[in-house]
């Protein structure tokens, strides 16, 4: 035990004092940060400040959309109209458009007894939030039209078109009733199984690439006159995987500053108010450590088979195929956290970290799914460690030759 | 008691046999050269040894008990493939090394201060590894190997890499610890080392110990017929019937004399047409028998 407190040591302090870990703990998320950031600040601007042009029979109905879209705050939309336009007004509309006098022109259209069409003309064939606005504001001026017309009044008219509220509520395990928001409840559960994964990925990553590291510069033979394999292994395992625990309770400290800050006030009670249970912040660690575990067994036994880091990385991707597969799966059990195939993927060893989460999103599972799941990733890692050690402690003394599938099944029987 | 005995042990891999029927043993205070072509199963045997590998037949013994991890506390290593942990600051890896070896940090600390006094090499402790060249590496390697204050040293190729002043710095220390008590095999291709340092050796070629024994009783197996002269003059001599092969060197000659060859007549040979500073009747040197050995030409 004394060797593996040591061998953990020794590989926790070498990574902590790394540049890389200096650049993934503060880099990794000021990276979202940045991409969250630059992808808000870009869209603000998207479709605002356009003047336009609309053009249609009917002055009601043509000042009826002016009203909508100058209505819109974020769009920002100076509006001209034109009343029982000539084809000549539109072909010169059109021009007005081709030389940037107007960045478009909705032409409308109406005929007795039909719906009134539209015709949206500008020079860019992608701008589709202009677009978008405009069939907004084309539909809702219509349905307030004939709405009114049905003798409706105008304020609940507007709310129809608006959408007639509605709150979503669960009912809990006790019967009490909780309001929740299906949409945040995705972005929560989707954020922290990408970050579960992301994590467990990289330190699992990180520890073939040490195992690769050390195959290289040929440290293993000293080691071994010291140490059993196993021992190596496990303190290996040991202190990356405090490395990654590190890191997750770095961002965790920062995140509870963030949390208390007035910025993240102004969140939590928006509409995609997030709320976090203590069950979500005990289990993540536990999941992180489980991923953790069975995903740096399996690379570290692939490592011990590679002579290069470049051969390292081309099997890496059908061991992260799991990975893959949880996030296929992630509206499947959004949608229903309960249904068999979201129970099974979730008890399922190499998924369960992420699907637990995506389901935990919507709601705790029982307690007994819970024990399961880590039953079976506990048994799974079990295993995988038995075949990664064998690897490993044949693997690690095998210099320049590609190990073959029938030297694997002769490393696996020679321990 | 032998400290370190590899009794009829055996290895294969898939279907190279590396080692077969081997077996050998040290006592304390002495030094034990294992010697072999390339690819003679030398280092399989040394890992052998340290339980690296297991054999597949035969026994090794450890401080006479049967191999058990346990007993490698008291052994220091330093194998044919180096490795270091590159980015590590050399003292903390001394440090590492030790604590494994199961001195406590402080302790360790301080050996590592004087062992790198006293092979030169105490300005590099607080650098990192990768500054250092081989040669200082393999002096830190040398120096982990022996933190611990080991009784069985086993080194396979340790003077490779080395210049001659480090190497002879090398020699020195193994002698002071051979004469502490301590047993020390090394695996060499310098003979001039078996030479000077080892008390027995073992021969390996094709996995089998072709020649072993003390170095005294080898080489007094082999017929003193072998002469070295220094001369100036005529060389003519050189082609006496008396002679099976000569090497000459511009004025320093080696020669091996036919059995039965007699060396007196030669030497009367050679004062009739040159002038001689030494004729010297001599053992074939280590190097010779291990040629001879090994290309299947024995004397003996």
């Amino acid at each position: 035990m004394r060797n593996i407190l040591l061998i953990a040591r020794r590989e926790y302090l070498e990574q902590v004092r790394g540049r890389a870990f200096r650049m993934t703990t503060i880099g990794l998320p000021a990276v979202f940060a940045l991409i969250l950031g630059v992808g808000y600040l870009s869209s603000l601007g998207l479709g605002a400040n356009r003047h336009m042009a609309v053009a249609a029979p009917d002055a009601v109905l043509a000042n009826a959309i002016r009203n909508q879209l100058v209505g819109d705050k974020e769009a920002k939309a100076r509006i001209d109209v034109f009343v029982q336009p000539t084809e000549e007004q539109r072909a010169a509309l059109v021009t007005q458009v081709h030389t940037d006098q107007l960045d478009g022109l909705l032409w409308v259209e109406t005929s007795p007894g039909r719906i009134p069409t539209g015709t949206f003309v500008s020079q860019s064939s992608g701008d589709f939030i202009t677009a978008a606005r405009l069939k907004s504001a084309l539909t809702h001026a219509v349905l307030d039209e004939r709405l009114m017309g049905g003798g409706m009044k105008q304020g609940d008219a507007d709310t129809l078109v608006d959408g007639v509220p509605l709150d979503t509520w669960q009912v809990k395990k006790d019967g009490s009733l909780v309001k929740t928001n299906a949409e945040s409840s995705l972005w929560k559960g989707y954020v922290m199984a990408l970050l579960l994964s992301m994590t467990t990925m990289i330190y699992g990553m990180n520890v073939a690439r040490s195992i690769i590291q050390e195959k290289t510069s040929r440290i293993f033979e000293v080691m071994l006159a010291i140490a059993k394999p196993g021992d190596m292994l496990a303190g290996k395992l040991i202190g990356v995987g405090a490395v990654g625990l590190t890191q997750i309770a770095i961002w965790l400290a920062a995140g509870a500053v963030i949390l208390f800050s007035p910025l993240a006030a102004a969140i939590m009670t928006g509409e995609l108010a997030v709320h976090f249970t203590w069950t979500e912040a005990v289990l993540f660690p536990v999941y992180f450590v489980l991923g953790y575990l069975l995903y740096s067994s399996l690379f570290a036994g692939l490592a011990a088979t590679c002579e290069t880091e470049q051969e390292l990385q081309m099997y890496m991707p059908l061991a992260a195929a799991p990975t893959w597969l949880s996030f296929a799966l992630i509206l499947l059990v959004i949608n229903d956290s309960n249904s068999f195939w979201s129970v099974a993927a979730s008890l399922f060893p190499p998924t369960a970290p992420v699907i637990m989460f995506l389901r935990m999103a919507s709601e705790i599972p029982p307690a007994w799914q819970l024990a399961l799941s880590i039953g079976l990733m506990v048994v799974s890692i079990w295993g995988v460690l038995w075949f990664s050690t064998r690897l490993y402690r044949v693997g690690i003394l095998m210099y320049g030759k590609r190990a073959t599938l029938p030297e694997l099944m002769r490393w696996l029987r020679y321990s | 008691m032998p400290v370190v005995e590899l009794v009829r042990v055996t290895k294969a891999y898939e279907n190279k046999v590396a080692v077969r029927d081997l077996s050998l043993s040290l006592e304390a205070g002495q030094m034990f050269g294992l010697l072999g072509p390339n690819g003679a199963g030398k280092t399989s045997s040394i890992r052998m040894m340290m339980g690296i590998t297991l054999p597949d037949s035969g026994q090794v013994n450890l401080f006479g008990k049967p191999f058990e991890r346990k007993s490698l506390e008291r052994v220091g290593y330093l194998p044919e493939e180096r490795g270091l942990y590159k980015k590590m600051k050399v003292l903390e890896q001394l440090v590492f090394f030790g604590e494994l070896h199961g001195l406590t940090a402080g302790e360790a600390r301080k050996r590592a201060a004087d062992w790198a006094k006293r092979l030169e090499i105490d300005e590099a402790l607080l650098k990192k590894t990768e500054e250092l060249s081989k040669g200082m590496q393999q002096k830190i390697q040398f120096i982990a190997a022996l933190l611990h204050d080991p009784d069985l040293i086993v080194m396979d190729e340790p003077f490779s890499g080395l210049d001659p002043v480090n190497a002879k710095l090398l020699e020195k220390t193994l002698l002071e610890l051979k004469d502490q008590g301590k047993a020390i095999v090394f695996s060499t291709h310098r003979m001039d080392q078996v030479e000077k340092l080892c008390d027995s050796i073992c021969l390996v070629d094709k996995g089998e110990a072709v020649l072993a024994g003390r170095m005294r009783e080898i080489k007094s197996r082999y017929e003193r017929n072998h002469v070295v002269v220094e001369f100036e003059g005529n060389d003519k001599f050189l082609t006496s019937p008396e002679i099976a092969e000569a090497k000459n060197f511009s004025g320093h000659a080696e020669i091996r004399l036919k059995q039965h060859g007699d060396a007196q007549k030669l030497l009367q040979e050679a004062s009739a047409g040159a002038t001689i500073y030494r004729f010297e009747l001599v053992e074939p040197s280590l190097e010779e028998i291990f040629i001879w050995t090994v290309g299947g030409k024995a004397d003996a």
